[in-house]
C-alpha cells in the first residue's frame, strides 16, 4: 500500500516539474518523503573525515550570525550555503517534496520534529561528533519531543508572554492583570497584537481562562478561546503578526502577545536613537504555566555532507560561538553557561529584561505545545481562520 | 499550426495547473507530514474539503471574507476609474509631445518591487509619517490619524496605488485609437465638450474600460500582501487571498486552500464570461 502511494507520488513529481506552480502544489506533485536521494537511517560511523562541502543549510532568514558562518567556513575550509524559508510548514513541505536538498535543518519547531522523524527525513545523530552537547541545558538534553536527543540538538529557546511599552503601561498593572492586560488595553486601541500562530494565540486565550490542558482537542474549549480572541477585534483593534520586536520600539505597538526573545531583539537592535531599553517590559506567567519552547537543529536523512553537518552542530553548541551568534539573532542559545546572570552581566540583555531569559525552574516546569492529530490541528485551524476572518 | 505555441502555453500553464489544484482540493493529506496527497484520478476524488469550504463560504465565516474582498476590490476599481480614466485620457488626447515622457513615468513604479512599494507606504502612513505631517501642515487633520490600524480605506488606497498603472495602460491604448474626427464631428454638430465626451468618447472607450477593469480586478482578488503590509494582519481587513495563503502555506489543510482557489476562480470565471460576452457583442454590433 505504501509503496504504491510512493510510486504514485514519484510519478507526480515529473508532472509537477512541468506544471511549475507554487510550493504546495509542487509538494502535491512531489516525490514524497522517500525518493529524495539515499537515506541514512543509522548513525554515521565514528571518526570520519569531513566532506569538502559545501554545507547546505535550511534556515529562517537572519536566524544565524553571518560572522559565525564565516568562522565555520574558515575553520573547516568549506563553503556554507543557506536556503531560507518563512514558515515551519513551508520548510516541511520543501523537504518532503525534495524541492530543496540540504544537509541540515537549522530551526525545527518542537512540534515538527516528530513529523520529520516519523517521515524519515532526519538521520540519528552520532554523539561522538557532538562533544559540546554537554553544554546544553539539562532539561533539553533529553527533551520530550526527541528522547535522548537522538535526532536533534537544541538551537535556541524562548518563552511566550506579553511585551509592552513600560513608558506607557504600568508594570504593576500588567503583572496584576496577566493575560487579561491584552483585553483591558482599550486605551491602547490599534496598538495591541497577538502572535500570528494559531496554537500560540488560542493557548494564550485558554490560559487566560485558567485552562491547564493546553493541548486539548475539546471543540468547546477551542471555540471559546476563539470567541475570546475575537473579542479583541472590537475591544482593542487587535493585529495579528510576529513583529513585536520592531513594532514595540518604534511605537507602532504598545502591548503584544509575543516571544521573550523579541524583547531582547527589540532592546538590542530596534530602539530609536536616544531611547533606553527601560521603555520595554516583559511579563510571563509563573513557572508551571509558562510556555517555554525551543528550536532545534538536525541532519537530514539524505544529507550529502553528514559529517560536516555534525561538525556544524557541534560548532554551534560551543559556548563562545553561541554567544557570538546570540549577539546577532537575539535568540538565546539553549546552553547552561548563557543563563540570565551571564547574559545580563555581560550586557547582552538589559537588566530590566532579565525575565526574558527563562530560569532553570521555568524550563523544568514549562508547559509545552505538543503535536496533535490531523483532526485536532483542523479544529485549531478552523477556529483561527474564523478569528482572522473577523470573528 | 500557428496556434500551437498558444495551445501549448494554455495546456502547460493553465489547464494542467488548474487540474493540479483540483487534484489537491479533492485529494488527501499525508497524516505524518501534513503535506497534500493529490488525487489525480477523478474517480478517487473526495469532496469533503470542498463541501466544508462551500458551507463556510455560503453562510459561514469565509462568506464574510468573500463579501469583504468584493467590497475592497469594487471600491478599489472605482478608485482606479476615478484616477485612471482622466490620466489615460490626458495621455491619449492631450499630452502631445510629452506623451512618451508621461507614459514612461507611469511605467516607472514597475522598476521597484511591489512589496518594496507597499513597505514604503507603511512608512508614509505611519503615525509620524509624511502623510500625517502633510495633512497636519495643511490643517486638514485634527488628531493624529492611525492609517495602519486595520482600516478598510488604507487597504483600498494600497490596492488602488498598486494596480492603477495596470488600469491606465490598456485604457490609454483604447482612447488613443479613437478617431479624432468623430469627436470633431460631435462638436461640429453642436455638442458641448461634456456632451461630446459622454456621447462619443465614453461609449467608444467602453471596451478599453472593460479590459482595464478585468486586468485590474483579477489580480486584486488574489492579493494578500497589500493587506498584510498595510494593516499588520488586522482581522478587520482579512481578504480571501490571506485565507488561501494561510491554508496553503501554514496549515495541515492544503485541500481547504486549494478549494478556496477553485471557488474564487469560479467567481472570477463569471466576471470573465460577462466580459467576453459584452466584448463579442460589441464587436458584432461594430461589424454590422
Amino acid at each position: 500500500m505504501t509503496s504504491s502511494r510512493r510510486d504514485f507520488l514519484a510519478r507526480s513529481v515529473q508532472l509537477g516539474a512541468l506544471v511549475g506552480v507554487g510550493v504546495p502544489i509542487l509538494q502535491a506533485c512531489g516525490s514524497g518523503s522517500t525518493s529524495a536521494g539515499k537515506r541514512q537511517t543509522k548513525t554515521i560511523a565514528d571518526g570520519l573525515q569531513p566532506e569538502k562541502g559545501p554545507l547546505r543549510i535550511l534556515n529562517y532568514d537572519a536566524y544565524v550570525n553571518p560572522d559565525v558562518i564565516k568562522d565555520f567556513e574558515a575553520k573547516f575550509g568549506v563553503k556554507v550555503e543557506i536556503t531560507t524559508f518563512t514558515t515551519d510548514t513551508e520548510a516541511l513541505t520543501k523537504l518532503a517534496s525534495g524541492a530543496v536538498k540540504v544537509d541540515l535543518h537549522h530551526s525545527m519547531a518542537a512540534t515538527s520534529i516528530n513529523r520529520l522523524i516519523d517521515g524519515g527525513l532526519l538521520q540519528p545523530l552520532n554523539k561522538s561528533y557532538l562533544s559540546n552537547s554537554a553544554n546544553v541545558v539539562s532539561k533539553l538534553q533529553d527533551p520530550w519531543y526527541d528522547k535522548g536527543s537522538t535526532y536533534s540538538v537544541p538551537y535556541t529557546y524562548f518563552g511566550t508572554g506579553i511585551g509592552y511599552r513600560a513608558d506607557k503601561i504600568d508594570k504593576a498593572t500588567v503583572e496584576q492583570q496577566g493575560w487579561d492586560a491584552l483585553w483591558k488595553a482599550t486605551s491602547h486601541k490599534g496598538k495591541v497584537s497577538v502572535l500570528d500562530d494559531e496554537r500560540e494565540a488560542l493557548i494564550m486565550a485558554m490560559l487566560r481562562k485558567g485552562v491547564t490542558d493546553i493541548n486539548t482537542v475539546d471543540p468547546t474549549i477551542i471555540n471559546q478561546a476563539q470567541a475570546d480572541l475575537s473579542e479583541l477585534i472590537n475591544l482593542v483593534s487587535v493585529k495579528v503578526n510576529i513583529d513585536a520586536y520592531k513594532n514595540l520600539p518604534d511605537g507602532t505597538a504598545e502591548i503584544c502577545h509575543t516571544w521573550s526573545s523579541d524583547l531582547i531583539n527589540a532592546a538590542n537592535g530596534y530602539l530609536p536613537t536616544g531611547a533606553e531599553p527601560t521603555i520595554l517590559g516583559y511579563w510571563h506567567p509563573p513557572a508551571g504555566k509558562y510556555m517555554v519552547t525551543n528550536d532545534s537543529m538536525g541532519v537530514l536523512a539524505n544529507a550529502e555532507h553528514p559529517v560536516l553537518a555534525h561538525l556544524y552542530l557541534n560548532f554551534l553548541l560551543d559556548n563562545a560561538v553561541a554567544e557570538k551568534n546570540f549577539t546577532f539573532t537575539g535568540y538565546l542559545p539553549a546552553l547552561t553557561k548563557l543563563d540570565a546572570d551571564y547574559v545580563v552581566g555581560k550586557g547582552l540583555v538589559p537588566e530590566n529584561l532579565r525575565n526574558c531569559v527563562p530560569t532553570k525552574d521555568e524550563i523544568d516546569q514549562a508547559i509545552y505545545e505538543r503535536p496533535l492529530t490531523t483532526d485536532g490541528d483542523a479544529l485549531y485551524e478552523a477556529a483561527w481562520s474564523k478569528f482572522t476572518a473577523g470573528g | 499550426m500557428f496556434a500551437m505555441p498558444g495551445v501549448g502555453w494554455l495546456l502547460l500553464f493553465f489547464v494542467v495547473s488548474v487540474y493540479a489544484v483540483m487534484a489537491v482540493a479533492f485529494g488527501a493529506v499525508d497524516p505524518i507530514l501534513r503535506t497534500p496527497i493529490p488525487a489525480w484520478n477523478p474517480l478517487q476524488w473526495n469532496a469533503r474539503a470542498m463541501s466544508s469550504v462551500l458551507h463556510r463560504v455560503f453562510g459561514g465565516d469565509l462568506g464574510t471574507v468573500f463579501v469583504r474582498t468584493f467590497w475592497f476590490v469594487g471600491l478599489s476599481l472605482l478608485g482606479c476609474i476615478l484616477i485612471g480614466y482622466p490620466v489615460a485620457y490626458f495621455v491619449a488626447r492631450k499630452a502631445g509631445k510629452y506623451r512618451g515622457l508621461v507614459l514612461g513615468m507611469l511605467v516607472l513604479p514597475f522598476w521597484i518591487s511591489y512589496l518594496m512599494r507597499m513597505m514604503a507606504w507603511t512608512n508614509l502612513l505611519a503615525p509620524d509619517g509624511m502623510v500625517n505631517n502633510v495633512l497636519h501642515f495643511l490643517h486638514l487633520q485634527g488628531p493624529q490619524r492611525y492609517w495602519l490600524d486595520g482600516n478598510w480605506y488604507t487597504v483600498v488606497i494600497g490596492l488602488v496605488y498598486g494596480y492603477v498603472p495596470f488600469f491606465i495602460l490598456p485604457l490609454y491604448s483604447t482612447l488613443e485609437r479613437i478617431d479624432g474626427r468623430l469627436i470633431e464631428a460631435g462638436r461640429d454638430l453642436g455638442a458641448s465638450s461634456a456632451q461630446t465626451f459622454l456621447r462619443v468618447t465614453l461609449p467608444l472607450s467602453v471596451p478599453g474600460l472593460m479590459a482595464a477593469s478585468v486586468i485590474t480586478i483579477l489580480p486584486m482578488f488574489g492579493d494578500y500582501y497589500t493587506n498584510t503590509y498595510l494593516t499588520s494582519g488586522s482581522p478587520k481587513t482579512e481578504m480571501i487571498g490571506n485565507q488561501i495563503e494561510r491554508y496553503l502555506l501554514g496549515t495541515s489543510q492544503p485541500q481547504t486552500g486549494a478549494s478556496l482557489v477553485l471557488i474564487l476562480m469560479a467567481f472570477l470565471f463569471v466576471l470573465m464570461a460577462y466580459y467576453l460576452y459584452t466584448t463579442i457583442r460589441q464587436q458584432r454590433l461594430a461589424d454590422r
